[in-house]
C-alpha cells in the first residue's frame, strides 16, 4: 500500500466512478487513487496493456472508436418509461396469455443489440431474472419475444435488468398493421414455395416433351404429359398468378376511375400469362399446336420471388418504426385532493388537475408550475440545448425533461391536445397517407404495354393476310416472350441488394422511391441539436489548473444539474466532497480535501469571493463563452478564483467533414435549429457555412414551412434531424433522414434512418444511391433490349416453346447477377 | 412406359406433402428470422460458471 492509499481510504463508489477499462460503473468498494475496475476481466486487460507499455490504446480508442465503446457514464435509465410497461392498459393491449399457468408473452423492440454475443446474453435472461420463462431475440429485427409470469416478476423489472446490460427495451405497437405485414409475408412465402414446386414438376414433364415425346410418336403418354402440365400450371396461376391478375385488374379500374393511364407492370405480366395459358389449354384440348406451360410456371415463380424479396426487405426497415410513439409518458402522477399521488393514464386527467413530475422524468402535459423550482430541457420541442430554470407560474410543455427536482403542474392540456401531441398526430397522419410508390419500372410499363399490343396487332394483321395458319402462333409467341419477367425483377432486386448493403453500414432505407429521389438532391438542411452536435451539455474549453478542476468535479459529482454532470464526467475525481450546499440557479459549494470549493455562475462566485481582482485569462474565457453563447462556470478554491470552464453542445467529430463533402458536390447546405440564433451562427462558422444559411429560433412548424418554401423554389431537399421538432420537416422534405438516437416520431417521419451513432454513415448515401440507380437503369435497359429482340424474333417465327423456355430464365439470370454483383455502398472489406 | 401413369402421380403426391410441410413451417413463423437461429446453434449449453477467482 502506498501513502496515497492511506490519504484516500477505502470508500464506497459514487456514480462518477467508472471502470478505467470499459467505463461501466464500479460496483465494489474502492481502494485509494489507483485505477478502478468494474470486474476482474477489465483489471486483467488493463494490466496486460499497462505492463506492455500500451497505455496509448485508451487514447486511440477514445478518439476513434464508436461512441458505444468509449468510456462513458452509465446510461441514464428513464424509470418513467418503464412504468408504462406495468399499467393494466399496456398488459391488456400488448401482451397475450401463454398456456394456462398465467404466463404472458410480450414483444419488445430492443436497442443496442449488434451480434451473436448479444443474442447469447439476452437469451440468458431466464437464468438471471426469476419469473422470466423464455427470451427469444430476433437479431435482424431487434425484437425480443419474452414469456414471463406476472405474479413472479414485472416487466419494468425485466426492462431495468436489460438496461443494466446496455439494452433499452421499447414497447411495440402490436396492432393489426405489424402482424398483418408478417402474415402477408408468410402467405407469400407459401405461395412462392408451391409455385416453385409446381414449376419444377412442369419443367420435368416439359423436358420429356421437348426431347422427343410427341403426340405423333406416343399419343397416350404425350397427351397425358400435356394434361398433367395443364393441371399443374392451372394450380400455379391460381395460387401465384392470381396476385398479378388482381393487381392488374385493380390498375385498370384505377385508370378508368382516374381517367388517366396508370398501368402497372402487373398488366403486361398478366397479359402474357393469360394469352399463353389460353393458347396452351386450347392446344391441349384440341391435341394440336404448341404448349407453353413450363415458361408460364417458371415466370410466375420467378416474379413472385422478386416480390417476396422486396416485401421482406421493406419489412425489415418498417419494423424499426413500429415503436410506440411513447415520447410523452403515458403514465402520469396525479395529485389527488387529499395530497396523495396515484398513477393514471393521459385520459385520467382533465384541465385543472395537478400532476407531479419528478427529477429525470419527462413532462406529460402542457401546464403551469404551481409549486417547485427546477431546470427543464426543452430540446425535444425547441432544439434549445441549454437547461432553462422554471419556477411557480411558468408555462411548461409536454415532452420537456425535468432535470433536477420535483415540480407540481396544473394541467392545461393533456394527451393529443398538447402541442407535441398535435405534432405527432400530424406526422402519423401524413406518414400513413404517403403517395403510393410509383416505381420506375411501373412508369415504363404504360408505353411498354402499348408497344407490345401494337406489335401484336401488327403481327396479327400481317399474317391474317399473308398466312392465316401462322397468325395465332406468332402472336402468342410474341406475347409470351415479351412478358416482362426481367423487367419486373430489375428494380426490386437492385434495390434489395443496395438497401441490404446500406443496412450493414448503419443506413436503413425505407422505400425504393427514396433511392431514386436521393439522386436529385440539391439542398441539405440539417438540424443542430443532436444532429450536428451531440445534443448533451459537455465541457468545450477551460482555463485554470488541473487540481482546482479536479476539486470542482468532486463537488459537482454530488449534484444532478446538467452542468455539474458534464464537469464531473470530464474530470473523474476519486476524492469525495462533504458539507455540499447547492444554491439553485447559482452554483454549488462544498469541502474537498480540506479546501472550500465553490463552482457556479461568475457573479455568484464573485459575490462569495474575497473581492480580489480576477486573472485576465479567466475574464477572457468568460468573454469567449459570452461570444459563443456557451454556459460558463467559475471555480474558486478557498475564495480565490482559480479556473473557468466553458460548456456547450459539442460538434460531432464527423460533422465538419460531411458538410465539406456535401459542399464540394455543389449542394446547398443549411442549418435549421430551434436554438438561439447566436449559437447557430457560431456553429455555422465552425462548419464554414455563411451566417445566412443558418437559421435559429425555428419552431417545428417554421422548419416545415422553410422546407416547403425551398421546395416551391424548385430545390429538392434532404432534411437531417433527430427530434420531434424535426419530424414535420422530415416528413415534408423530399428525403428525411433521422439520425441514430432520434425520437420515435423522427423514425416514423423519415425515409432513411441511421442505426449507428454519428453522421458518418450518411457520407456514402448520395453516391451509393446514384450507383444503385445506375444498376437499375442498366437492368431496365437490358430487359427492354431483350424484349425488343424477343418481339422481333417472335414476329419472324423463330420463337417456339423451347426457345422461350431457355431465353426467359437466361434474361432473368442476367438481371439477377447484375444486381447481386453491384457494390453501391462500397465493399465490406474496404470499410474495415 | 405405362408405369409412369402410376409413378408420376406418386411423385406429385410426395411434392404435395412437402408443400404442406412447408406451409406449416412458414405459418408457424420458422422463416421469419433467418439469422438468429444460425447463431443460436453455436452457443454452448448452459453450465454453471467456474468458481470466482481472486
Amino acid at each position: 500500500m502506498t501513502t496515497a492509499a492511506v490519504a484516500a481510504p477505502r470508500r464506497r463508489p459514487t456514480p462518477a466512478d467508472s471502470c478505467d477499462h470499459c467505463g461501466q460503473p464500479v460496483a465494489g468498494p474502492i481502494d485509494g487513487d489507483g485505477p478502478r475496475f468494474c470486474c476482474v476481466g477489465c483489471r486483467i486487460v488493463y494490466e496486460t496493456l499497462h505492463d506492455a507499455g500500451l497505455d496509448g490504446y485508451y487514447a486511440v480508442r477514445d478518439r476513434t472508436a464508436a461512441p458505444s465503446l468509449q468510456r462513458r457514464p452509465p446510461p441514464e435509465i428513464a424509470e418513467s418509461g418503464f412504468a408504462e410497461l406495468a399499467t393494466a392498459g399496456f398488459l391488456d393491449e400488448h401482451t397475450v396469455a401463454v398456456g394456462d399457468g398465467g404466463a404472458r408473452r410480450v414483444e419488445l423492440a430492443l436497442d443496442g443489440v449488434h451480434c451473436a454475443a448479444c443474442v447469447w446474453l439476452v437469451e440468458r435472461l431466464p437464468r438471471a431474472v426469476p419469473g422470466v420463462l423464455s427470451a427469444r431475440l430476433d437479431l435482424p429485427r431487434a425484437r425480443l419475444s419474452l414469456v414471463w409470469r406476472p405474479d413472479e416478476t414485472t416487466l419494468p423489472a425485466v426492462a431495468r435488468r436489460l438496461a443494466n446490460l446496455g439494452y433499452t427495451a421499447h414497447p411495440i405497437r402490436a396492432d393489426g398493421e405489424a402482424s398483418g405485414r408478417t402474415a402477408a409475408e408468410r402467405s407469400l412465402l407459401v405461395r412462392l414455395a408451391v409455385c416453385w414446386a409446381l414449376a419444377g414438376n412442369v419443367m420435368l414433364l416439359s423436358a420429356a416433351l421437348y426431347s422427343g415425346l410427341t403426340l405423333a410418336r406416343d399419343p397416350l403418354l404425350a397427351a397425358g404429359a400435356r394434361w398433367l402440365c395443364l393441371g399443374l400450371t392451372t394450380g400455379s396461376l391460381a395460387i401465384g398468378g392470381s396476385l398479378f391478375f388482381s393487381r392488374a385488374w385493380a390498375s385498370i379500374r384505377f385508370s378508368f376511375a382516374a381517367r388517366s393511364p396508370a398501368l402497372s407492370l402487373d398488366l403486361p405480366i398478366s397479359l402474357g400469362l393469360l394469352v399463353g395459358y389460353g393458347n396452351s389449354v386450347w392446344a391441349t384440348v384440341s391435341g394440336r399446336g404448341e404448349v407453353w406451360f413450363d415458361s408460364l410456371a417458371v415466370l410466375t415463380a420467378a416474379v413472385l420471388t422478386a416480390r417476396w424479396l422486396q416485401l421482406r426487405a421493406r419489412r425489415l426497415a418498417g419494423d424499426a418504426t413500429d415503436r410506440l410513439l411513447s415520447l410523452v409518458p403515458t403514465v402520469l402522477r396525479k395529485r389527488t385532493a387529499d395530497g396523495e399521488t396515484m398513477l393514471v393514464g393521459p385520459e385520467g386527467v382533465v384541465p385543472g388537475d395537478t400532476v407531479e413530475v419528478r427529477g429525470g422524468e419527462v413532462v406529460p402535459v402542457d401546464g403551469r408550475v404551481v409549486a417547485g423550482r427546477s431546470h427543464l430541457n426543452r430540446a425535444v420541442l425547441t432544439g434549445e440545448s441549454r437547461a432553462e430554470p422554471v419556477g411557480v407560474g411558468d408555462e411548461v410543455t409536454a415532452g420537456a425533461t425535468n432535470l433536477t427536482s420535483v415540480l407540481l403542474l396544473r394541467v392545461e392540456r393533456a394527451g393529443e391536445a398538447t402541442r407535441i401531441g398535435g405534432l405527432l398526430r400530424w406526422v402519423r397522419d401524413h406518414s400513413a397517407r404517403t403517395a403510393p410508390i410509383v416505381q420506375l419500372a411501373d412508369r415504363l410499363s404504360g408505353p411498354f404495354v402499348a408497344i407490345v399490343l401494337g406489335l401484336a396487332a401488327l403481327t396479327a394483321a400481317v399474317f391474317l393476310v399473308v398466312d392465316p395458319a401462322e397468325a395465332t402462333g406468332r402472336v402468342v409467341a410474341l406475347l409470351v416472350v415479351t412478358c416482362p419477367c426481367a423487367l419486373g425483377m430489375a428494380t426490386p432486386l437492385a434495390f434489395i441488394v443496395a438497401t441490404g448493403q446500406a443496412a450493414r453500414r448503419g443506413v436503413f432505407i425505407k422505400g425504393e422511391a427514396t433511392l431514386e429521389r436521393l439522386t436529385g438532391i440539391t439542398t441539405v438542411l440539417l438540424d443542430k441539436t443532436g444532429t450536428l452536435t451531440e445534443g448533451t451539455l459537455a465541457v468545450v474549453g477551460w482555463w485554470g489548473d488541473d487540481d482546482a478542476l479536479r476539486l470542482a468535479a468532486a463537488v459537482e459529482s454530488r449534484s444532478n444539474h446538467p452542468v455539474a454532470r458534464a464537469v464531473a464526467a470530464r474530470w473523474p475525481c476519486a476524492s469525495s466532497a462533504d458539507r455540499v450546499e447547492e444554491v439553485p440557479g447559482s452554483g454549488i459549494v462544498g469541502r474537498v480535501e480540506g479546501h472550500t470549493v465553490a463552482v457556479g455562475r461568475a457573479d455568484w462566485v464573485r459575490a462569495a469571493g474575497d473581492g480580489s481582482r480576477w486573472p485576465d485569462a479567466l475574464a477572457a474565457e468568460l468573454d469567449r463563452a459570452e461570444r459563443e453563447a456557451q454556459t460558463a462556470v467559475v471555480v474558486s478554491v478557498d475564495g480565490v478564483p482559480t479556473a473557468a470552464v466553458r460548456l456547450g453542445d459539442r460538434l460531432r467529430p464527423d460533422s465538419a467533414a460531411l458538410v465539406a463533402a456535401w459542399r464540394r458536390r455543389g449542394l446547398t447546405v443549411g442549418i435549421l435549429s430551434g436554438d438561439d440564433p447566436a449559437v447557430v451562427r457560431s456553429l455555422a462558422r465552425q462548419l464554414g457555412l455563411s451566417d445566412g444559411s443558418a437559421l435559429g429560433s425555428m419552431s417545428p412548424e417554421a422548419k416545415r414551412d422553410e422546407v416547403a418554401r425551398r421546395q416551391s423554389a424548385g430545390e429538392i431537399v434532404l432534411m437531417v434531424g433527430d427530434g420531434v421538432n424535426d419530424a414535420a420537416a422530415l416528413q415534408r422534405a423530399d428525403v428525411g433522414v433521422a439520425v441514430h438516437g432520434g425520437s420515435a416520431a423522427a423514425l416514423v417521419a423519415a425515409d432513411v434512418f441511421l442505426t449507428r451513432a454519428g453522421l458518418a454513415p450518411l457520407a456514402q448515401l448520395l453516391d451509393g444511391s446514384g450507383r444503385t440507380m445506375a444498376t437499375v437503369r442498366r437492368n431496365l435497359g437490358f430487359s427492354l433490349a431483350y424484349n425488343v429482340l424477343g418481339a422481333a424474333a417472335a414476329m419472324l417465327g423463330w420463337v417456339d416453346p423451347l426457345v422461350a423456355a431457355v431465353a426467359m430464365p437466361v434474361s432473368s439470370m442476367v438481371v439477377v447477377l447484375s444486381s447481386i454483383g453491384q457494390r453501391p455502398f462500397g465493399s465490406e472489406e474496404s470499410e474495415r | 412406359m405405362i408405369v409412369l401413369f402410376f409413378l408420376v402421380p406418386l411423385a406429385l403426391l410426395m411434392a404435395a406433402g412437402a408443400a404442406l410441410a412447408f406451409r406449416w413451417a412458414a405459418r408457424s413463423g420458422q422463416f421469419d428470422d433467418s439469422v438468429t437461429p444460425a447463431w443460436r446453434i453455436v452457443f454452448d449449453d448452459d453450465t454453471d460458471p467456474p468458481p470466482p477467482r481472486v
